[in-house]
């Protein structure tokens, strides 16, 4: 490879004598080069949120509401009995009676603090109320301390204000409430609900999300070991692999038959219910991968389209190059270089205009900012783009038979 | 220098098959200066353009320097124009997006020359044809004769052995015509060999040499014009 072959003056040159389809199509490879570096940033930091893991076994478990009329309706009653069904279907690990599912959008919170009394630091946390079959039923895992036991566990009725003695929070939780001391030790540590009610925590449950995907604390749980004896009630299930299926339509079955004093409603996956509450992010993650597309599809053909028109405009010159002894690599060469010359503008505005962008987003929407080798990669993916789009044309150009030089006029 | 063998050019469309050369023989001496001349559509550019290995033939023989140049590849047609060759063309095919310098660069570029000597090179062969003062000028802004002195000069550049002009005063005036006529004549004289197609009998006649083409063949006529031409002389 000889380096003086390379024409890179004179192409430079020459673009300077004729700028504006060569700045029309840097300005618009600045323009994809910013749209498509921070669309993928997104795409990432979104993807990144949809694949945090619930801390629930997702795939194997079900949920179904349970809800009571007429005075006849005995909620503690149906409960107990509705579980034990439940817990001896075959195919089922275990089942809990829980106020509100993971994930789902819905449920209740409270603030907690480690000491007592208004104006104190605080953290808030999703409360589970469940039973001791909670841990199983959920797939979680106690890391430290001590799991309920049935004696733990008390009825809670409608307009109950008070809270169990003891409860299992999660470790993201332990370590947000005693930021100083290793996480373990909040075993058997007093916090206060209510800003004065303690509660003594008993253990440390590995993980399990909030309702609320879209929160900051989404790790902040509370267990509080308490069976509701409200008139409307759900029961989370949880199946052996691959049954969840077969056993969501033949458990509302047989809970619809076994107690007519109420309705079985609200039957849902919990796949089902993550995937309705990602469905938003889904949607963006479409709508700019689409655009994305699109615009790199525009911008190629932008690109091939004023190769194009170029190398239709510069018959004779490619004939007379020829003539004055270009090979066809010469040619091919030559708009290559030249697409690579107008691709560099534009990759260099596109990089400050990526940045800009970016700023703008961290400003705006509280995005994080783009991290640095997005600049160069989303450069290096536009040149590529640049380089494949005129390669047809370059191709194309050098076909043209040095014989034109004499022939056209 | 340039034999030519019974060489037959064939243009094929949908509905003809134009014979632009039927047993095409000529041979040209190193150093001599030919005009040729000959009826519109008789094959003076085909025969240039093989000559000067724009084209290909269908039969026949060609020798370029001693060297069979009938089955090269296109490469390396590419690489014996930008060496041996030097083309000017009726209407100068300068390049009108670079300048001057620019301009006679193109063939150096392609021959690999390094800057200082390709620089060298450019200023030489601008100032033998008068420009050397105009080198920063985009073609546009000259006259056609000063463009087609540009044109001279960067096919002199790269120190061809062989020039090929089609017409090279076509489309000039009289005076600027013979002009470029004189320039053509110095640097024959200083031992490049020229070819040169042209409508203008009193031009070709200052030629060392005169050949007349017809129907894609030199003609016996040739012989007939160049004794002319010697008697007068
Ligand atoms: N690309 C082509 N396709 C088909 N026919 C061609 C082509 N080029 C030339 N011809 C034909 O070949 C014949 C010789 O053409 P050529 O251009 O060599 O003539 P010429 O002597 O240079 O004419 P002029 O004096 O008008 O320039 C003509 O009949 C012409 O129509
Ligand atoms: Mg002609």
């Amino acid at each position: 490879m000889n380096i003086n072959k390379w024409e890179i003056g004179p192409i430079f040159r020459a673009l300077m004598r004729n700028k504006v389809g060569a700045v029309l199509i840097a300005i618009q490879i600045a323009v994809t080069m910013t749209i498509i570096v921070n669309s993928i940033f997104i795409i990432i930091e979104r993807s990144k949120l949809m694949q945090r893991e619930s801390g629930i076994d997702d795939a194997n478990s079900f949920y179904i509401t349970n809800t009571g009329f007429g005075d006849e309706f005995d909620s503690k009653a149906t409960t107990i009995a509705d579980l034990e069904l439940i817990r001896n279907t075959p195919g089922v690990i275990d089942a809990v009676q829980i106020n509100a599912i993971p994930n789902s959008g819905s449920g209740w919170s409270m603030s907690f603090q480690t000491e007592p009394g208004e104006n104190k630091e605080d953290q808030g946390a999703a409360i589970y109320m469940v039973d001791e079959h909670a841990t199983k039923a959920l797939d979680i895992e106690v890391i430290a301390g001590e799991d309920f036991t049935p004696s733990d566990v008390r009825w809670r009725e409608n307009g109950t204000r008070d809270w169990p003695d003891t409860v299992l929070i999660t470790k993201v939780l332990a370590e947000s409430l005693f930021p100083d001391t290793p996480w373990q030790e909040a075993v058997g540590k007093t916090m206060y609900i209510s800003q004065t009610e303690p509660m003594i925590i008993k253990g440390i449950v590995d993980k399990i999300q909030a309702p609320w995907v879209g929160w900051s604390d989404l790790e902040h749980s509370v267990l509080t070991p308490e069976i509701t004896q409200f008139s409307s009630t759900r029961y989370f299930i949880r199946t052996q692999a691959g049954e969840r299926d077969r056993l969501m339509p033949e458990i509302e079955e047989a809970l619809a038959s076994a107690n007519k004093q109420r309705i079985i409603r609200g039957l849902r996956s919990v796949e089902e219910t993550r995937e309705r509450s990602y469905r938003g992010d889904a949607a963006m993650i479409k709508i700019l991968s689409t655009t994305m597309v699109i615009l790199t599809i525009v911008t190629a053909l932008g690109i091939v389209g004023l190769a194009s028109f170029s190398v239709n405009r510069r018959k004779k010159q490619i004939g007379t190059r020829r003539a004055l002894g270009a090979s066809q690599s010469a040619i091919v060469r030559y708009f290559m270089l030249e697409n690579f010359l107008i691709s560099s503008v534009g990759v260099i505005i596109g990089a400050v205009l990526t940045i800009g962008l970016n700023m703008v987003l961290v400003n705006v929407f509280s995005l994080p900012s783009l991290d640095w080798y997005f600049v160069p990669a989303g450069m290096l993916v536009l040149w590529l783009v640049g380089q494949i789009a005129v390669f047809g044309p370059a191709k194309k150009a050098a076909n043209i038979p040095p014989a034109l030089a004499t022939r056209t006029v | 220098m340039l034999t030519m063998h019974n060489v037959k050019k064939i243009f094929r469309t949908d509905l003809v098959e134009t014979h632009a050369l039927r047993d095409f023989n000529l041979q040209v001496d190193e150093g001599d200066f030919v005009a040729v001349t000959g009826p519109s559509g008789s094959g003076k550019t085909t025969f240039l353009n093989i000559a000067g290995l724009l084209e290909t033939f269908e039969g026949g023989t060609y020798e370029l320097d001693g060297k069979n140049v009938s089955n090269l590849s296109d490469k390396q047609r590419s690489q014996l124009r930008n060496e041996k060759i030097g083309f000017i063309f009726q209407s100068f095919n300068l390049i009108p997006d670079l300048d001057l310098f620019d301009n006679v660069d193109v063939p150096l570029r392609y021959r690999g020359f390094n800057s200082a000597e390709r620089k060298k090179r450019i200023e030489n062969s601008l100032e033998l044809v008068g420009l050397a003062n105009r080198m920063k000028h985009l073609p546009s802004q000259l006259s056609g004769g000063q463009q087609q002195r540009v044109a001279i000069a960067r096919a002199l550049a790269g120190s061809p052995r062989f020039l090929l002009a089609d017409e090279p005063t076509g489309n000039l005036d009289t005076k600027m015509a013979l002009s470029v006529m004189e320039l053509l004549k110095e640097i024959n004289d200083t031992g490049t060999t020229i070819v040169m197609v042209t409508h203008d009998q009193d031009l070709a006649k200052q030629a060392k040499r005169n050949i007349y083409v017809r129907d894609g063949q030199v003609s016996e006529l040739s012989e007939v014009v160049s004794l002319e031409h010697a008697a007068n002389a």
